[in-house]
Parts: C-alpha cells; structure tokens; sequence
C-alpha cells in the first residue's frame, strides 16, 4: 500500500497522458509537453481534482446520512424520492440552488459578501489536502499537518463575521458576532487537547499520529480530550447543541440570512465540509485512523482499500453520533454556551493534558498497554 | 454594539402567525420590547353581524386555526343564551369530547412549536404525530381536520360514527404512553432545565394586572380555571383537577400543560364512558325555524318568522387552551346577531410581553414567546 500514494498515481497519470500526447505530437512540441515541470504541475492538478471530487461527494452524501439518520430518529424516513433511497436528493438540491438568482441586498458591502462565502469555502476545502485518509494518501511530507489542519480550521469565523458584516442586515451582524465569540472561545480548548494527543504520540504529524495508535486507540487513556475535542468540535462546526449563530428561532438564518442560491450551497457545503473535517480529525487523533485493532481478523483489513473503507466507516459513525446529539439535544443560549467554553471546558482540557503528561510518565497502563514510542 | 431595535416579525420564525415583535436590544440583552397586533385582521366580529346565527360558527374556526372547537363553543353558548335555546345533554357531552380532544390538540401543537424553538428538533415531529392521531379522530367525525364547523346553535351537527370511542380510547392510551416521553426529552434534559428555569417569570400579582389568563396565570400559582370556576357544557359533572404549578417561569408553564393535557385524557375517558351509555338527540327539537335544520339552507321563510322571536343578550366564557375567551353576543331579534364581541385570552397574554421579555437575552424570546402559546388568528380576529 504504501508505494502506491494518491500523488505517485496522479503522477504515473499524468506523465502517461502527457508521454502519449508527445508521441502523436511533431518533436519541437512533444520535448515541450514532456517538460518534467509541466507533468508535475498536471500531476498537482489531477492530484487537486481528486481530492476536491472525493470531498464534494463525501460531503454531499454526508448530508444524505444526515437526513436519513434524523428521519429515522425523528420517526419518519428522510429523503425517499431522487434516487435509491433518496441518495441523490441533495445533488437535484444543489442543482436546484445553483440554477437560483443570487442577489445581493441594496447597500451590501459586495467585496465581502461574495468574498465572504468563497473563502468560507476555500478554507474548509484546503484542509482536504492536509488530512491523510489512509496510508497511501500522502507520503507524510508535511510534518505538521495537524497544526496546519487546525489553523486553516480556524480561519473560519473571520470569513464568517466578514459576510455577515458586509451582509447589511441586523441578524446577520448578530448571528455573525455570535459565530466569531463562540468559535474563538472554542478554539483554545480543542487545542489544548489536541496537545494531550500530541504529548502521547510524540508528533503533529497525523500520520505519525495513527501510526501511534498501533497498540491502542487514543480515546480509552485520552478520553478526557476526547470529550473536550467532540464538544469543542460541535460548536466549531456550528451544530446543536451549539448552532446559535444560525438559531433559525430567533436570528432567522443568522449570519447567512441573506444568501441566497448559490452563495447559500457555498456555506451549506462548507459547513458540512467543516462536519466531514471535524468527524476526520476525531477519528485520525483518537480512533486510530485508517488502522483497525489487532484483534480484527486480517481478511476484513487486508482487501484493496481496506484503510480507506475502514476510515470512512469510522468517520460516518462519528458523524452519527453528532447528528443523534442533534436530533435529541435543545440549543444552548450564548452566555451559557461562553460560560461552559471558558468555565468548564478549559479547566477539563488542562486535565487531560495532566493525564497525558502522566500516561507518557507511566509508559504502560494496566488496560490499555504501553505507549509504543516514549513521546517527545 | 449600541442600542438598536430589530423587527422579530411579521415574518419572523418565532412569531408563529402574523404580528411583530418589536425589540430593542444592547447586544444580546433586550432593553424594551413593542408587540403589534393587527396583520392577520378579518373583521371577524363585524362580518358576524351580517351572517345567520348558525354561519357565525364558520368563523369561529378561523379566530384560532389550532383551537378551532374552543371557539365555536365560546360563541355557541353566547348565542344559545341570547336566543334562549338549551341543548340536550349528550351534546353537551360532545361539546366537551370535542374541546378536550382540542385541547390536546392545541397543546400537542403548542409543545412542538416551543421544543422548535429551543433547537429540539426530534418531539418537534413527535409533537407533530401524535396531533395528528387527534386529527384524525376530527376527521371521523366532524369530516374536517382543521376547520370543523361542527356545533350548531342548540346541539351538534351530528352524532358520533360507529366505532369511535374505541378508536378515541386507542388514541388516549397512545398519549398516555407518550407523555413520560414528552417529559424526558424536555425536564430530563440538562440543557433544557438551564434555559427555561427561571425564565420570562410572571407572577401572578403581574397577571391579574395584565389579564393574562390560563397556563400562564395557572403556572404563577393561581388555581383559576374556568371549567372549575364558572362550568359550562357538562364539565360540573366530570372529574378532574386543575394544573397548576408555582414556579411562574417557562418551565412552570410547560409543566402546567403537560399535566392539562394528562387530565385531558381524564375528561376524555368519563366522556367517552358517559357518551357510550347515554345515546339520544345531538340538536334540540324545537328550534326556531329560521335557524335551519342542520344541513338545510336557510330559505326565504326566515324572514317571516323571525319577527317575534324574543330579543335577548348572550354572555360566554370559556377555558381554552390559550386562556380565558369570552364572548358577548346580542341577538335583537333579527335574523343575525345585532353585535358579536369576543375578548382573546393570546390579546393579554402578548400584551404584558413587556413584563416578562425585558431583561433577558434575545435568544430567550423565542422559548418564552413559545411558553405563551401565541395563536394570532384569535388575537386580530
């Protein structure tokens, strides 16, 4: 597995459409379009092409799972009509919303709200290139690619406050100045107990990270900052419990109040691009990633792409799990919600790097095992 | 951010109907609040008086769109009192069979809407299912789901199908179970108790003085409910208890309902007893002939025999789910009620929002608003 990376086969890829363009092509243009800078720049691009198809479909069919999974929780059956069970519901939906007038609101500010919306979305798609979804993703070349992951994450409520801004409306404003001190406060826990992972793991590679988890899961010794980052995650991504810049009770659509067509796709997307980043993350820091436990029988971890299988099931579970707290769970209030963010779930991630500090201290738990490579 | 005031309506999703919350806010806290009434007005009470008795009721169920059967009650008394008409005693009973089944009813759509409110989006269409079932058992009976048109002047339309009170004891049974369900999703939920204790408090002193009736004055701790205090239809002959609850918040009033909704079940259950064992006329047989039958048209001999029929003037009051209705109807001896006037209880309750919105934070406008049961079709009428 490991030889065959997504980049080597974009590159066997593209230097083999290019090689076969330069054979039919006179030999003043084949030594041009055989030029090794150009097939790597091609390379790059099908390499990007891939990444942005595989996220776009996983993204929409995570709505999909969504809606079915509400449906069955709220005791109907979601979307039954487009398709297989409704499976290609959300892509006549998108079809509907691109094919939609988007106007822009007298006096809007127009640089940042059709600005707003397209960063919102670029961002949530860089994070795509940084995350490893199996083994032969990408060779690891990145040695802090969780650092990067986290940081491209966070520059989310600054795009958001721009368009809500430059949006001109009142909801908007407030749903965007909710969005910005709520995803602000958020942050510095769910960094604290990333540094609990990285304590143990000895790396900010997400790479190294999985590989670390060889003898046990993160979230048995680290569960601690499994709650922290699951919690901070939910109000990251903006979901109930913690939706209350779009609490469609009061604020309308919160800051997205007035988008329209294919402004509002873009941060429907992106939001659930951000979902899809966020179940990723919990299970490439705390579920072992691509790899499965020991104890699982080889021929269900052997077949071709068994890792990637294996990650997206396990990325799918996590994303249930927050659609079931959103199907059961009402809306905080803002105070409460900042209350509990600096309040309790500071002091708690604080607690789980301690407990981290200790298991790298001890090496070995009575449970779980040893820690594979003595941390840092 | 400096003060400001923002329209919550009259399209707004917390408003649930058509009327603005004006509020003014520094931030998240809200400073001063101004509730208008008036976008959904039909002149409901002045078309009354150019309509025979028995079309008023058409009416009636467009004041409350949820409570349709309260409504039609209300004015059914009043206009019975005015033309000094008494109606037999098993419509009586279906008078309450139908304003009990309203009231779940009214507080199963109630229930949805404030869990909505909070982000509770799974008994949003629990909520939602089990109104249905009440729906349906309407439908049987009445051959509409919303809009009934099903009390006369001087009884009912019809009598029951065979079948029903098996079907409505299947319905009662299903809601009997579902209650303890309603309560976890709500009381057991941690989050839930912090945003609704000790909110949109209002005390029953602050009731009074603004009128506020029903689960609102009941939640303050104030044992008032009209089908115990002034009882009309059968409901001194039936057996039940008032809610009440002393917390004056919006959990308070969420309790109240909740515990309505189970004695509602109560009545239910001795009405459907009563009903199985008491057959007999639903209409009174010696109606003016200028009413009509229940089906038949009203001809052009109305108008000869209306002359002499003796003037009279109706007063009615009635507990429905929002509060306290009231109607006054004077009959002048013609044909149509020379004036019809009604007093909504959701009229009051909006009006003392200043009372219980000002001070808290504008994400708690939606709960309490949802703890007050706005229904606007009875409000502008």
């Amino acid at each position: 597995m490991a030889s065959a990376t997504l980049y080597s086969v974009s590159y066997d890829l593209s230097s083999a459409l290019l090689h076969g363009l330069g054979s039919i092509l006179p030999p003043a243009a084949a030594s041009v379009v055989t030029n090794s800078d150009l097939i790597v720049g091609l390379a790059v691009l099908i390499f990007a092409v891939i990444l942005l198809a595989a996220s776009m479909i996983n993204t929409i069919v995570l709505i999909w799972w969504e809606r079915k999974l509400l449906g069955r929780f709220m005791d109907r059956r979601g979307a039954m009509h487009v398709g297989y069970a409704g499976l290609l519901q959300n892509f006549a939906d998108g079809l509907k919303l691109f094919r939609k007038n988007t106007f822009q609101p007298e006096e809007a500010d127009a640089l940042g709200f059709y600005g707003g919306p397209l960063a919102y979305m670029v961002t949530s798609l860089i994070i795509f290139g940084i995350l490893p979804i199996s083994s032969g993703w990408n060779s690891g070349a990145l040695p802090l690619t969780l650092l990067l992951a986290l940081a491209v994450f966070s520059f989310a409520p600054l795009f958001i406050f721009i368009s809500a801004w430059s949006s001109n409306n009142k909801y908007s404003l407030m749903g965007g100045m909710r969005s910005a001190a709520q995803m602000i406060a958020y942050e510095v826990p769910i960094l604290l107990a990333v540094v609990a992972v990285v304590i143990v793991s000895g790396s900010f590679n997400l790479t190294t990270i999985v590989y670390e988890q060889q003898n046990y899961w993160f979230w048995g010794p680290l569960v601690v900052a499994l709650i922290v980052f699951v919690a901070g995650m939910l109000a990251e991504m903006e979901r109930i419990p913690f939706d209350l810049p779009e609490a469609e009770a009061e604020l309308v659509e919160g800051w997205n109040t007035e988008y329209g067509g294919m402004l509002f796709a873009f941060f429907m997307l992106a939001d659930y691009l951000r979902a899809l980043v966020g179940s990723i993350l919990v299970v490439l820091l705390f579920l072992g990633g691509w790899t499965m436990p020991s104890w699982v029988p080889s021929a269900a971890t052997s077949f071709p792409l068994a890792g990637i299988v294996w990650f997206m099931v396990k990325t799918y579970i996590v994303f249930g799990l927050f659609v079931w707290v959103r199907a059961s769970l009402p809306r905080v209030r803002t105070d409460q919600l900042l209350r509990v963010g600096w309040n309790r779930m500071i002091p708690l991630s604080l607690l789980s790097i301690f407990l981290a500090a200790v298991l790298v201290t001890v090496k070995c738990l009575p449970v779980f095992g040893c820690v594979p490579s003595m941390g840092v | 951010m400096s003060e400001m005031w923002i329209n919550m309506g009259p399209q707004h999703p917390m408003t649930h109907g058509l009327w603005n919350l004006r509020v003014k806010i520094d931030g998240e806290m809200i400073l001063d609040v101004d509730p208008e009434m008036g976008y959904l007005h039909r002149g409901i009470e002045k078309i009354s008086e150019d309509r025979h008795y028995n079309e008023v009721i058409t009416l009636m169920d467009r004041c409350c769109y949820v409570a349709g059967f309260a409504w039609e009650h209300l004015y059914i008394l009043s206009a019975e009192e005015a033309l000094h008409l008494r109606p037999p005693e098993r419509a009586e009973y279906l008078r309450v069979l139908c304003d009990e089944f309203q009231r779940i009813g009214s507080h199963l759509m109630w229930y949805a809407a404030f869990v909505q409110d909070l982000g509770l989006m799974s008994p949003f269409l629990y909520g939602m299912r089990d109104r249905d079932l009440v729906l349906d058992l309407f439908q049987s009976y009445t051959g509409a789901r919303m809009t009934y048109e099903y009390m006369r002047v001087g009884g009912v339309r019809n009598d029951l199908p065979p079948g029903f009170s098996d079907q409505a004891r299947k319905v009662l049974d299903w809601l009997d179970a579902r209650f303890p369900e309603y309560d976890q999703l709500c009381l057991g939920s941690t989050i839930f108790r912090e945003r609704c204790d000790n909110l949109g408090l209002l005390k029953a002193s602050d009731c009074v003085a603004h009128g506020v009736t029903g689960p609102m004055l009941r939640s303050a701790g104030m044992k008032r409910d009209l089908r115990k205090d002034r009882p009309y239809a059968a409901y001194d002959r039936l057996d039940f208890e008032v809610a009440v609850a002393d917390g004056a918040d919006v959990t308070a009033r969420y309790l109240v309902r909740m515990e309505e909704m189970r004695q509602s079940v109560r009545i239910l259950r001795q009405v459907l007893d009563w009903l199985d064992h008491h057959p007999g006329p639903v209409l009174a047989d010696r109606l003016p002939r200028w009413l009509g039958a229940p089906y038949a048209p009203i001809g052009n001999e109305g108008y000869l025999l209306k002359r002499n029929y003796p003037k009279g003037v109706g007063f009615s009051a009635v507990e429905e789910p929002h509060g306290e209705a009231q109607a006054y109807v004077v009959n002048d001896g013609g044909e149509h009620p020379y004036r019809v006037k009604f007093r909504s209880p959701v009229f009051a309750n909006i009006s003392a929002a200043r009372q219980y919105l000002v001070g808290y934070h504008v994400a708690d406008i939606p709960p309490i608003m949802g703890s007050v049961d706005v229904c606007v079709g009875e409000v502008d009428r």
